[in-house]
């Protein structure tokens, strides 16, 4: 077989062909899946009694219970229980199972079982990405097509305002493990020397389960949308049609995958390190990745109890967030931005550390002041979780407190100083080797320092008096997301393409599309913070003549950003079936995941390697 | 090491940072720090006031003012960031081989502590304006509280209402006398919407079952928009209504004419 190297192919392919292990793939899961999921509906499903709300209330008891069946079902059909069943009745998988499950010698099949091999996940989770950042660019073009115009007869309002929330929703799952999904789950294990993850199953459940939530969330589609943006807040929730339950059905899920991978990636982090890898010596990536999921792992249960919290009112009449029946919509919004912003930090400093690991590389200088790299990290980690009410500024809830949470949100703009200092400081004095990855860090300097500077306006009670809720917050937060972090990521991708998949980039194509997204990515949301700045409110399916321009000119960009993405995926696409065979070490980096060949060996390395030093040592000696 | 070496190597701080100042990358990434700046400042300054709307109360002028003097706060670090990015991108290594290796500088005291104190220091001058800015404001409302007219505001899907009390006058469109400070109560019948008059400078939830309140004094003639800012299911983006400041006697008029009293 191509896809091993002589190591493996060498021995005998383990075939436990008695055990059950071996009929189980993503087939079988989805079969018993759609059985369970139909089960419950039709279990469940009689709606018998006169009243409308008592059926409606049943209805979407019957949804949400089928929805989250479905995935139970899925993972029993995949096999992911096995592991725990086999130790509940005293015995444990065998050592050829075992062997089996990580996916040895089975070729492009192990991509749709359940595989513990953690450069299988990592795949798993690229082409998940991928899949769900189309989806949700190819809704956000349609929602920019309708608003070039004003009178938005593109789309209905209903189905505008289901465009926002799942553009919203599908784009903060992708984010959320688009660095740590593939980069945290191929690269970083062989980056500190490990031979896969602490918990390899639980890796395999993260990604099933987050599978698991995608058709979830499509099914929104056909019973009738979500009508609440991706905040879901409450009353509107709690008076939403069925379509809501898919939603919470999805976060729900979703909140049980990354609770899994956090405590994997923390564990692996913590505990498999390299002989001789001290904290001083682990890449800038793998702390950034940490960092990320350790605020993670307490932000998600917070949103997953909102959420359940929001089924029982909408299925039981409990009266959490409804306040005609004494509870507070300000409760929702308490819980929800308690995850909320930690949240948009989760996304940010995985794609910030892949700048900081590319840079030192590209430009053969040592990273500019490690130190401060971590404690600007975990400064913004430390003040992410107490700004949430910053966003509940005009909410009314307690205008006393609009000050504190005003200081305690510029103060994160110190942290966030630090990582330009890292990034200049390793700049400077260099010649940076401007390929595809080194542009991504100086249109992240530009796109970071727009969004930081917009987030200083935004953060001030005054000024978010005007701001707030309008097309000002959108495009600032797109240029922190977007601009940042899928910056980051995207430089990831091309960086450690040859590693993932053998192949190097198109260069051709990394080029024309780094200059479509990033330009049309100025132009889309100039026009849209002055749009915000003339008084346009976000979420809106029409507006005003007067911001006809305004709104055109960031249409234009927006076509001009989907061109650069189709041009990428091609790249991607292309790259990966007809790409120029890599060498092990393309870029002469210092890291431990260049060290291995391609295909990477199931337990990454022959020999664990021993570090003696930290992987920053470019440069020639200063005198 | 013998002692006649000393001074050459150890040059006092002073004529380190003049020979630090006469390298040819230091020269020119200054000229684009001081060309970035000044353009972050000029632009700064007509960026807000050529797209923000007509100022009809203090609290307006008092935000675009606000959002100028935070632009220019923000000019210098924009210069520091885009002159060095720009110097190192313009000397670039471009090519299928990597540049040479550059000196290994891990760290620099000097320039970390001066970072962190300027950083710190521009954010501190921030948070100061900022909470001068929401006292002054707080202030000026405690002040004109006493006078005020009092609207109360009530969100529905998808419409605004506004109850005068004082004057037994309920309307669709907001009516305000200038110069005469206005305090808004608002509710919401149903879900959360968001009050915003937009070229009033202010805004605030609708919830249910709890008023929230606003005030501000409007003091310049002219109509303005109400929207509504926060998704609140179909036809948020139509929520909106025309309101208008008008001089007492034709509020008076207004409210006549309304079936209401004048004071």
């Amino acid at each position: 077989m191509t896809t091993l190297d002589n190591r493996v192919s060498s021995r005998p392919i383990p075939n436990p062909s008695k055990s059950l292990i071996t009929k189980l793939n993503a087939g079988t899961g989805l079969v018993v899946g759609i059985i369970f999921a139909l089960g419950t509906y039709y279990l469940l499903n009689n709606n018998s009694s006169d009243d409308a709300t008592v059926n409606f209330q049943h209805y979407n008891r019957t949804l949400l219970a089928s929805m989250l069946m479905w995935s139970v079902g899925f993972l029993v059909g995949i096999g992911a229980f096995i592991g725990p069943w086999r130790w509940l009745i005293g015995k444990d998988l065998t050592a050829e199972e075992q062997l089996y499950l990580a996916g040895d010698g089975q070729g492009i099949k192990r991509y749709f079982k359940y595989c513990t091999d953690h450069k299988v996940v990592g795949i798993q989770y690229l082409v998940g990405v991928i899949t769900m950042l189309a989806v949700g660019g190819t809704m956000a073009m349609m929602i920019r097509t309708n608003l070039a115009m004003p009178g938005g007869h593109f789309i209905t309002a209903s189905v505008y305002n289901s465009l926002v929330g799942l553009h919203g929703i599908t784009m903060i799952i992708a984010m959320i493990i688009v660095a740590t999904g593939p980069f945290g789950n191929f690269i970083m294990p062989i980056m500190i020397g490990a031979a896969d993850m602490a918990f390899p199953r639980l890796n395999a459940l993260s990604w099933w389960v987050l599978f698991t939530a995608i058709p979830v969330l499509c099914s929104a589609w056909f019973l009738g949308g979500i009508p609440t943006g991706w905040t879901a807040y409450a009353p509107l929730s709690i008076q939403a049609g069925p379509g809501m339950n898919a939603f919470l059905a999805t976060i729900i899920i979703f909140a049980f995958s990354t609770a899994v991978a956090g405590a994997n990636i923390t564990a692996t982090v913590v505990a498999m390190r390299a002989k001789g890898m001290s904290w001083n010596r682990v890449p800038i990536f793998v702390i950034g990745a940490t960092i990320s999921v350790a605020l993670a792992v307490p932000a998600f249960p917070t949103f997953m109890l909102a959420m359940i919290q929001t089924a029982l009112d909408r299925t039981f009449m409990t009266s959490f967030f409804d306040a005609n029946f004494g509870g507070s919509g300000w409760l929702y919004a308490h819980l929800f931005w308690i995850m909320g912003h930690p949240e948009v930090y989760v996304i940010l400093i995985p794609g910030v550390a892949i700048l900081m690991e590319i840079v030192p590389v590209f430009v053969r200088k040592p990273l500019f002041s490690y130190t401060s790299a971590i404690v600007g990290f975990a400064g913004i980690a430390g003040l992410s979780v107490l700004v949430w009410a910053h966003h509940m500024y005009m909410s009314g809830w307690m205008p006393m407190l609009n000050g504190p949470f005003m200081v305690t949100t510029e103060m994160i703009s110190i942290p966030t100083g630090l990582i330009f200092l890292v990034i200049l400081g390793t700049l400077w004095n260099g010649k940076p080797w401007l390929k595809m990855p080194m542009l991504c860090v100086y249109a992240f300097l530009w796109n970071m320092l727009v969004g930081g500077i917009t987030g200083l306006y935004l953060s001030d009670v005054p000024a978010d008096n005007y701001l707030h809720g309008s097309m000002y917050v959108t495009a600032h937060f797109h240029y922190t997301l977007m601009g940042s972090a899928l910056t980051g990521a995207v430089a990831g991708l091309v960086y450690w393409f040859p590693k993932m998949t053998g192949r190097m980039f198109n260069e051709r194509s990394s080029y024309v599309a780094f200059w479509f997204i990033q330009l049309g990515f100025q132009v889309l949301y100039l026009g849209m913070f002055t749009a915000g700045a003339e008084g346009q409110p976000r979420r809106v399916v029409d507006y005003a003549d007067t911001f006809h321009v305004s709104n055109m000119v960031s249409t234009i960009g927006a076509y001009g950003v989907g061109i650069g993405f189709i041009v990428l995926l091609w790249g991607v696409v292309h790259s990966w079936r007809h790409g120029i065979i890599a060498p092990m070490n393309p870029w002469g980096a210092k890291t431990l995941e260049w060290t291995v060949p391609y295909p990477v060996p199931l337990v990454n390395f022959d020999t664990p390697p021993v570090v003696t030093s930290d992987p920053y040592g470019y440069g020639k000696a200063v005198k | 090491m013998s002692d006649h070496n000393a001074p050459e190597l150890n040059p006092t701080p002073g004529e380190r940072f003049t020979k630090f100042l006469k390298r040819k990358d230091v020269l020119e990434t200054l000229g684009w720090a001081v060309f970035y700046t000044t353009g972050f400042v000029i632009l700064g300054g007509k960026f807000y006031t050529k797209w923000m709307p007509t100022m009809m109360s203090t609290d307006m002028r008092a935000i675009e003012r606000l959002m100028v003097i935070f632009t220019w706060i923000s000019a210098p670090v924009c210069g520091f960031v885009l002159s060095m990015a720009t110097y190192t991108f313009r000397h670039g290594h471009r090519g299928d081989t990597p540049p040479e290796d550059g000196p290994a500088t891990r760290t620099n005291r000097l320039g970390i502590s001066l970072f962190g104190v300027m950083s710190s220091l521009l954010a501190l001058v921030a948070i100061l304006y900022g909470l001068i800015e929401l006292n002054s404001s707080a202030e000026a409302a405690t002040k004109d509280a006493p006078n005020a007219m009092v609207v109360e505001v009530t969100g529905s899907q998808w419409v605004w209402s506004f109850n005068y009390p004082a004057q037994g006058v309920t309307s669709n469109e907001l009516m305000l006398p200038i110069n005469k400070p206005v305090i808004f109560k608002i509710i919401s019948e149903d879900v959360n919407h968001s009050f915003w008059p937009v070229q009033l400078g202010v805004k605030a939830d609708a919830n249910r079952y709890q008023t929230t309140t606003v005030q501000t004094k409007p003091n310049k003639l002219g109509a303005f928009d109400v929207k509504c800012a926060e998704l609140c299911g179909l036809y948020h983006a139509y929520m909106e209504t025309n309101g208008a400041v008008v001089t007492t006697a034709d509020f008076n008029n207004w409210v006549t004419a309304q079936g209401g009293h004048t004071a």
